[in-house]
This record gives C-alpha cells, sequence and structure tokens, in this order.
C-alpha cells in the first residue's frame, strides 16, 4: 500500500470514528434519566411552560428528524452545531472560542514532556546504574505517582500565594481579552516583549503541572527503548565501524526509539485537549474541557455534544498525523 | 488589578427611604432573588408588611456606594459561575442574576436590609385587587442607545416575562407568579401591573426580577445578540464579555444617581473553590463567593483578606414524604427531628456557618412564628415516639446532593449518623446528582422522588407563604406534604388584605407545621465571603452582590 493509499485510509477510519462518536453521544441525550426539558426549564415550570419550551427548541419532533438535522448541521463548511438551550447562542463559536486555549496548553504541556523527558531518558540509559540514571528514574516515579491536581494546587501555593511569582490562574488578557500564543508571538516580533512574557506566566505552571506526568511516562518509555535499541548488533556495527557515539546514539538509537514515544505523544495530546478537569479547574483554564464539564453540570446537551465531537476529531487528527509520522519512521506500516 | 488611586475625594451618598410591602416567588437550589436597593430618593417600608402602599416612608439613612470623584478604582469579583446568557429574563441562578442587576435596574428593589427601595419607578399603590400602578421615574437613559427610559419600556418587559406572545419563553415567569401582564396608562407616566385575584405579594416578587429593558433594542435585534449584549439603566455598562469565563463593566457615567466608586467591575469565574481562595489571598480579586469553612482560617491568617459571613435566605431541610411509610406517620416524623443534634452540625460541620431552623420560615421574613423553637435533641424521646408509630426496626435512605449546598454531603452523613444511632432506626446516606433529584422532586407528581431527601430553598422574598406554599401545600411544585388545613391557612393568607391578619396566619401556618415535623428541619445556610481589605463591601443575605455600593476601603 502506497503512503498516500494508506493516509487516505487512515482519514476514512477517523471519518467513520466521528460519526460513530456524533451517533453515540445523540443516544446517550435520550438513554439519560430526565428529559433534555427538564434540565432546560425552571425547577418549579409547569408543565404548559415545559411543553412550550419543547416546542421551542423543537425537542417535540421525533428522535430521528433531531438526528438527521443535526448531522447535516454538523457537515462542512458550516460546521453548525446547533444554539445552546440556555443562551440561544452558537455552540460552534462557543466550542472554537474555547478550542485554542485548550489547544495552546495542551501543546505546552506536550511541549514541556517532550524537552525534560527525551535528554532525561538518554542520559538515563547511557548512563545506566549510575547516579544520573537513578536521578531520572527516581524523578520518573515520582512525577508518575503524583496526583496532578496535588502538584497544581502545591504548586499553586508556593510560586503563586507565597512567593507571587506566577498567577494563581487564568489566562494571561489583555484588557478584557484573552491572550492567545499567536497574539504573544505577534507582540514580540514587534519588539514588545512584554506580553510574551505576561502569557508565559500564566502558562508555565498549568502546563509544568499537566506535562509532569507525561514527562515521567515518556523518560521512562525513553530509556527502556534506548537500552533495546543501544544492545541491538546494529549499533554494535555501527561503534565498530568508528560512528562517533553521539551520532550512534541521536541518529540511530533515538530515531528508532522514536517510534512509540511519537504515537504516546499523539495520544497524549489529544487527552490534554479534552481531560485533566480537575487539575485545570486548580487553575480555572477557561478551555474545552471547562466548557464540557459546565455543559454537563447544566445538562447543555447540544453543547456537551459539540465539544464532544470536536475532541473526537481532535484525537482523530492528531492520531492521523501520528501514523502518518509512524509510517514516515518506520515505512514498514504502510505495507 | 490595578492600585486604587491616591488622594480620591469620596462623596457620601444617604439614601433610601422605605416603603411597605413584601414577598414573594422561591427558588430551590440557588434562584430566586432580590434586587438591591440602594437608592437616592424616596423608598418604602419594611420587610414585614405587604407593600400595598409607597406611603408609609420611613427614612432610613444607608451609607453605600461611595465613589470617587476621580481616579481609577477597579475591583474584580470571583464567582463559582459565570452566566451563559446576558439575557436578563433568560436565567434563573444567582450567579448570573448578580452580574445581571450591575446593568439592568428593576422597578423597585431591596436594600441590605430586605426593605423594599425604589428603583426606576418613584411610587407604587394597589389601585384594586388585581392591578398595582408603579410611577416611573424620569431621567434614567440606556447605557448603549442613550435613549430614555419610557413607561413603554417597564410594559414591555413586564409582558416579556409573563406572556407567551412575544416570542420568547422566560425561565422567570414563574417569579412573576399570578402577574398577567401590564399596560401603559394614559395620560401617565405610570404603569399598572395586572394579576390574577388580589396578589398580595406583587411588590415583593417585583423587588426581585423584571430587570427592565429598552423595548425597541430588544426588539430590533436577535435573540443571540441580545443574549450577548446589555443594555440597561443600572450603574455599570458591558465592556467585554466573554461566555462562562468573564464578564467585564465600565462605569455608566451618565447613571441616574451619582455614578459608581468602582470604575471598571471584572466577574471572573473559579469554580474549584481553593482557585478562589488562592486568588484572593495573592490580590488577583478583590471578593470571593462560596468560601468553604475549611478555608476561613488560611484567609484569617492574611492580613489582606477579610471573611465575611451572612445567614442567606435559604433554608436546608430533609424533606419526608408524607404519603409513604414510614414518614406518613407524624410520630416518626417528630422521631427524626428528636434524633439530630442540629447543635452539633452547626457547630462542627458547618463551623458554624449556620443558625438552626425549627419551622419553614426564617427569622427576618414575613410570617416567621418567633414562639416556635427548634426541636431539642432528644433521643429516648425519639426512640419512643419512633416505637408509637409501629416502624421500629425501619430502614430509611436520606438522598441528598452532593457540593450543592455548604457542607451538604457531610450535613446528610451527620444526619444518617445520628438516625442510625438511634435502637430502632437505620439508616444510610444516597449520593444523587442534584439535577437528577431536583427533576425527581419537582416533576408535579407526590408520588416519585425519594421518600427521604436533603434540599435547600432559597426564598428572596422574605415572605413566609413563598416557601411553604411550594414546598408544603398539596399543589406546592416541590411539596413532600399534604395537608388540608395548611393548604387553606395559606389560601387564607394570599387572600387577606389585612397585613397583620395575613401575618397571624402564616405564623399559624409555621406553627402548625412545625408540629407536624414534614421536614427534619436543619439549618439556614450562611453565605461566606472573601474580601480584599482595598474594598469597603457589606455581603447580603439575599446572596446578591451590589457593586454600586462598593468603594474604597479608609
Amino acid at each position: 500500500m502506497g503512503y498516500s493509499r494508506f493516509l487516505l485510509k487512515r482519514a476514512g477510519q477517523g471519518i467513520l470514528v466521528i460519526w460513530g462518536v456524533v451517533t453515540v453521544v445523540f443516544a446517550l441525550r435520550y438513554i439519560t434519566p430526565g428529559s433534555p426539558v427538564t434540565f432546560i426549564a425552571p425547577l418549579d415550570a409547569s408543565q404548559a411552560l415545559k411543553q412550550e419550551i419543547a416546542i421551542e427548541y423543537g425537542l417535540n419532533r421525533p428522535i430521528y428528524v433531531q438526528y438527521i438535522d443535526y448531522v447535516i448541521g454538523l457537515l462542512p463548511p458550516n460546521i453548525d452545531m446547533g444554539q445552546s438551550f440556555a443562551a440561544g447562542t452558537s455552540v460552534s463559536s462557543q466550542v472554537f472560542a474555547a478550542l485554542p486555549r485548550s489547544l495552546e496548553l495542551a501543546v505546552a504541556a506536550t511541549l514541556v514532556a517532550v524537552m525534560l523527558s527525551i535528554p532525561l531518558g538518554v542520559i538515563s540509559a547511557t548512563n545506566r546504574h549510575e547516579p544520573t540514571d537513578y536521578a531520572a528514574t527516581t524523578f520518573s516515579l515520582m512525577g508518575i505517582s503524583t496526583p496532578n491536581f496535588w502538584l497544581g494546587l502545591m504548586l499553586t501555593l508556593l510560586l503563586a500565594v507565597q512567593f507571587n511569582i506566577f498567577p494563581t490562574g487564568g489566562m494571561a488578557r489583555v484588557g478584557g481579552t484573552p491572550l492567545l500564543f499567536t497574539d504573544a508571538v505577534g507582540s514580540l516580533v514587534s519588539g514588545r516583549p512584554q506580553l510574551m512574557i505576561t502569557w508565559l506566566s500564566h502558562i508555565i505552571l498549568p502546563a509544568v503541572t499537566l506535562g509532569t506526568y507525561f514527562t515521567a511516562l515518556v523518560t521512562r518509555l525513553t530509556r527502556s527503548g534506548m537500552l533495546d535499541e543501544l544492545g541491538k548488533t546494529y549499533i554494535t556495527a555501527l561503534r565498530a565501524k568508528g560512528i562517533p557515539e553521539t551520532l550512534v546514539r541521536f541518529r540511530h538509537a533515538l530515531k528508532n526509539t522514536l517510534v512509540p514515544i511519537v504515537t504516546v505523544l499523539g495520544l497524549q495530546l489529544g487527552t490534554l485537549i479534552g481531560g485533566a478537569v480537575i487539575t485545570l479547574r486548580v487553575f480555572s483554564w477557561p478551555g474545552l474541557r471547562s466548557v464540557l464539564i459546565d455543559a454537563i453540570n447544566a445538562r447543555q446537551w447540544v453543547i456537551l455534544q459539540g465539544c464532544l465531537v470536536v475532541v473526537g476529531a481532535g484525537f482523530v487528527i492528531v492520531n492521523t498525523v501520528v501514523d502518518a509520522l509512524y509510517a514516515y519512521l518506520n515505512p514498514e506500516v504502510t505495507v | 488589578m490595578s492600585e486604587e488611586s491616591p488622594n480620591v475625594d469620596i462623596d457620601r451618598r444617604s439614601f433610601v427611604k422605605l416603603a411597605g410591602a413584601a414577598t414573594a416567588t422561591a427558588s430551590l437550589a440557588g434562584c430566586g432573588s432580590s434586587g438591591d436597593g440602594e437608592g437616592d430618593a424616596e423608598a418604602t417600608s419594611t420587610p414585614e408588611s405587604d407593600g400595598e402602599t409607597a406611603a408609609d416612608t420611613e427614612a432610613t439613612d444607608e451609607s453605600s456606594g461611595e465613589s470617587e470623584d476621580s481616579g481609577e478604582f477597579p475591583v474584580t469579583i470571583t464567582q463559582g459561575q459565570m452566566p451563559d446568557t446576558l439575557d436578563p429574563h433568560d436565567h434563573r441562578n444567582i450567579p448570573a442574576d448578580i452580574v445581571m442587576r450591575q446593568c439592568y435596574e428593576g422597578v423597585i428593589s431591596r436594600n441590605r436590609q430586605g426593605q423594599i427601595v425604589e428603583m426606576l419607578a418613584t411610587e407604587w399603590r394597589r389601585i384594586e385587587p388585581g392591578r398595582v400602578r408603579f410611577s416611573i421615574r424620569e431621567g434614567p437613559t440606556f447605557q448603549q442607545t442613550e435613549n430614555q427610559l419610557t413607561p413603554e419600556d417597564v410594559a414591555y418587559t413586564v409582558n416579556r416575562m409573563v406572556k407567551e406572545n412575544v416570542g420568547f419563553t422566560s425561565p422567570q415567569a414563574g417569579q412573576l407568579g399570578g402577574v398577567t401582564g401590564a399596560e401603559v396608562v394614559d395620560g401617565e407616566r405610570a404603569v399598572d401591573v395586572l394579576s390574577d385575584g388580589l396578589n398580595p405579594i406583587v411588590f415583593a416578587e417585583f423587588a426581585i426580577y423584571c430587570d427592565v429593558v429598552e423595548r425597541a433594542w430588544t426588539q430590533d435585534n436577535d435573540s443571540s445578540y441580545v443574549a450577548q449584549n446589555m443594555n440597561g439603566t443600572g450603574p455599570f455598562q458591558l465592556a467585554e464579555y466573554e461566555q462562562n469565563v468573564q464578564v467585564t463593566f465600565d462605569r455608566y457615567e451618565d447613571y441616574w444617581r451619582e455614578p459608581a466608586a468602582v470604575s471598571q467591575l471584572t466577574f471572573r469565574s473559579a469554580q474549584q473553590s481553593s482557585a478562589r481562595v488562592n486568588q484572593v489571598i495573592a490580590g488577583e480579586t478583590d471578593i470571593i463567593v462560596n468560601v468553604p469553612p475549611q478555608s476561613v482560617g488560611r484567609l484569617n491568617e492574611s492580613d489582606s483578606v477579610s471573611v465575611n459571613a451572612v445567614g442567606s435566605t435559604r433554608i436546608i431541610y430533609n424533606g419526608m414524604r408524607a404519603n409513604a411509610d414510614p414518614f406518613s406517620s407524624q410520630s416518626f416524623r417528630q422521631a427524626m427531628n428528636f434524633a439530630v443534634d442540629l447543635d452539633s452540625i452547626i457547630t462542627d460541620v458547618l463551623q458554624e456557618f449556620g443558625e438552626q431552623t425549627g419551622q419553614p420560615t426564617l427569622q427576618p421574613f414575613f410570617g416567621y412564628n418567633d414562639e416556635v423553637e427548634p426541636y431539642a435533641h432528644d433521643p429516648a424521646e425519639a426512640e419512643r415516639l419512633v416505637e408509637e408509630s409501629g416502624h421500629a426496626g425501619v430502614s430509611i435512605t436520606l438522598h441528598t446532593p452532593v457540593g450543592r449546598y455548604l457542607k451538604d454531603l457531610q450535613i446528610a452523613q451527620a444526619v444518617a449518623g445520628m438516625i442510625d444511632d438511634l435502637s430502632n432506626v437505620s439508616c444510610e446516606v444516597k449520593q444523587r446528582d442534584f439535577n437528577t433529584l431536583a427533576s425527581e422532586l419537582t416533576d408535579g407528581d407526590i408520588t416519585t422522588g425519594p421518600k427521604f431527601y436533603l434540599i435547600g430553598w432559597g426564598n428572596a422574598t422574605f415572605d413566609a407563604s413563598q416557601t411553604i406554599n411550594p414546598t408544603l401545600t398539596s399543589d406546592g411544585v416541590l411539596t413532600s406534604f399534604q395537608s388540608d388545613q395548611l393548604d387553606s391557612l395559606i389560601t387564607e393568607a394570599n387572600q387577606a388584605v389585612e397585613t397583620e391578619q395575613r401575618e397571624q396566619l402564616l405564623q399559624q401556618a409555621n406553627a402548625f407545621s412545625h408540629e407536624q415535623a414534614p421536614w427534619i428541619f436543619l439549618n439556614r445556610q450562611f453565605g461566606v465571603y472573601g474580601s480584599t481589605n482595598r474594598v469597603d463591601w457589606q455581603p447580603r443575605n439575599d446572596e446578591r452582590i451590589d457593586a454600586y455600593s462598593i468603594s474604597p476601603a479608609e
């Protein structure tokens, strides 16, 4: 199978997964106890008012009609996820406004993990049974066994409340407007580093908190992968040919170790977009997950569906990219 | 957060008068409200009166809203929740209402003491049964359009909330219970509000709800625009809105009273209580809500933060479905009350952030019966009454929401433990999702809900009827009890024209409720706030935060 065909197949599978997510989430809405109207109407609403609300939001129509309408609405280019029951505003705009905030934090946390874990894993593997190896292993075990939300609380108490180095939470803002990474880079380019500093000060604690677990995980993975590779005969052959040790380690051993690491990082990125709810609440980070949890609490099914579709699509896209990278690193998988 | 500016010249306003009226509308679980009402104009009576007229005015000097003549005084308030719409008539929760009331105003409102005061109406009176008249103030302007407030705007607002033919279904329709519509009075700058029957609590209802919108602006814009923009007559105008995250207001310089002391007002959301506590200690916000009792010590240790606690208008109780065994027995229900050590719950669970109750109505409310005491803790009497009821050996389950009310699960666990300690009853706790529990309790069918549950009822109308009517009368939306005697007392009270007679009837209803013990009467919930010492602010017992009353600390 060619590379392009492989990618097309993966994309097709991804679309099917998204459709499955949409269908399951839509079905769950009717399986969960309590009608959607109950959650929109005030607690003391009369039956007549509930009836009016059902008519107003089209909830009195047959389920299959609602389903078909919803799926058709999701199709590009409009991507209409419906209207929020509470606000009457577009769910798509709400979800797509939250998505970049989640993405930039997920990417930042992944970067923290990559920048720390791969060097640590390599150092640990190449210094096996030496103090640096033990230190890296201890760090990994601590990182894996420390609950993220606790780490977040401790970092906040120490570095934000006690020493006032970082803000306690929330996104960076200019006036009342959220400051995104792109804005910060723009200001940096135009010679105003202050916005970048502000952006960094807000994202460092949540990114480190979220990234710590994955740093530990990927460090372990890198270490064991490197140990595997370094023990293989081709490495002995490379060394016998007089290839410098740095090249042996980083160009040959590490490259082959990266295949499973890329897979894990891809899955991690997808998880971070929609997960880590408690940790992100500690930092009051207004991303997709807070929209998701608010929607669950308020039984805002339309918003919940929108979030899940976007999270599902995010997973699919990230994993398709990972598959592409995987195939690039290991062409055998396309066969 | 910027610093307050130096050399502020504080101009202290006096205001208020108080007029007669009280009561109406309640809500379970974080709904219901009262506005606030500091005005520099004539106002009216006390929460105990029935609000028939604004004539029985008693002037009261209430300080608030000290403002700076110059300089900036930005204030940030962090809540657990933020509004997901800015349409003032399309929500039913207090956090949203707190935000709305900075921009939108009602015709009348309540001050911190719970007294009804004037806002956009200068006078209000009953014309005849089912018809009351509000005289509309001249001068207020809408922030976005700069148009003058008109009686047509007020009438449209009322109709938008209660009528079906306006293209909008307001969840607040029930909050103006009995109100059927409004019309402009010919030849007068006034609006008549029409009700089914006497509607003795109509003024109390309007003191909480009816945020006045501009008719043309609301009709000319689509619902999505109205949900994301604000155009009120209040002291703050919308600067930026980020749905569910942050709302920023600027001071409205053309406000009909003196401009607010606060120059920029920001509402933020932090759902995690520890995040709110950290924010106020770090000085990133000025006021936080719902401080958990276990964090009070941390706040008290900070030199820059104060803890403010105030009794709210919410009562927490254990409903017992009187149509199901063993709760059909009055003796058994009384036994459950005797089994519970309320004092211990207030001290040990709530760390003193609560008050004992012994009747459905809270102490400052119209109709409260001060001769009724909370049940004493008497396990021996409880066991005797259980035997008398014929239900000895029974097992019961207490359904409770988690995290909805202050220490709700812990209160439920304490209650269940105390009942379980009786030799002849066993009790366990079942944790429930609030929305599911609430929908079971409010489906209009008394037979479908759990037999025994913990719930809270907020009643910002300060009127006993608005607690007893929905929770204990046979037709009440949240009722667990059916009694012809109680129904008749409430019906008579709702038809009574004389204030004194009405009060007596409500007091009788409270005494009867205590005797019948349809609930385990638990505690009055407290609102616990943290605020930085740079702001001068006092919490209110109706859970509202009136930013107009915030001034720089001296």
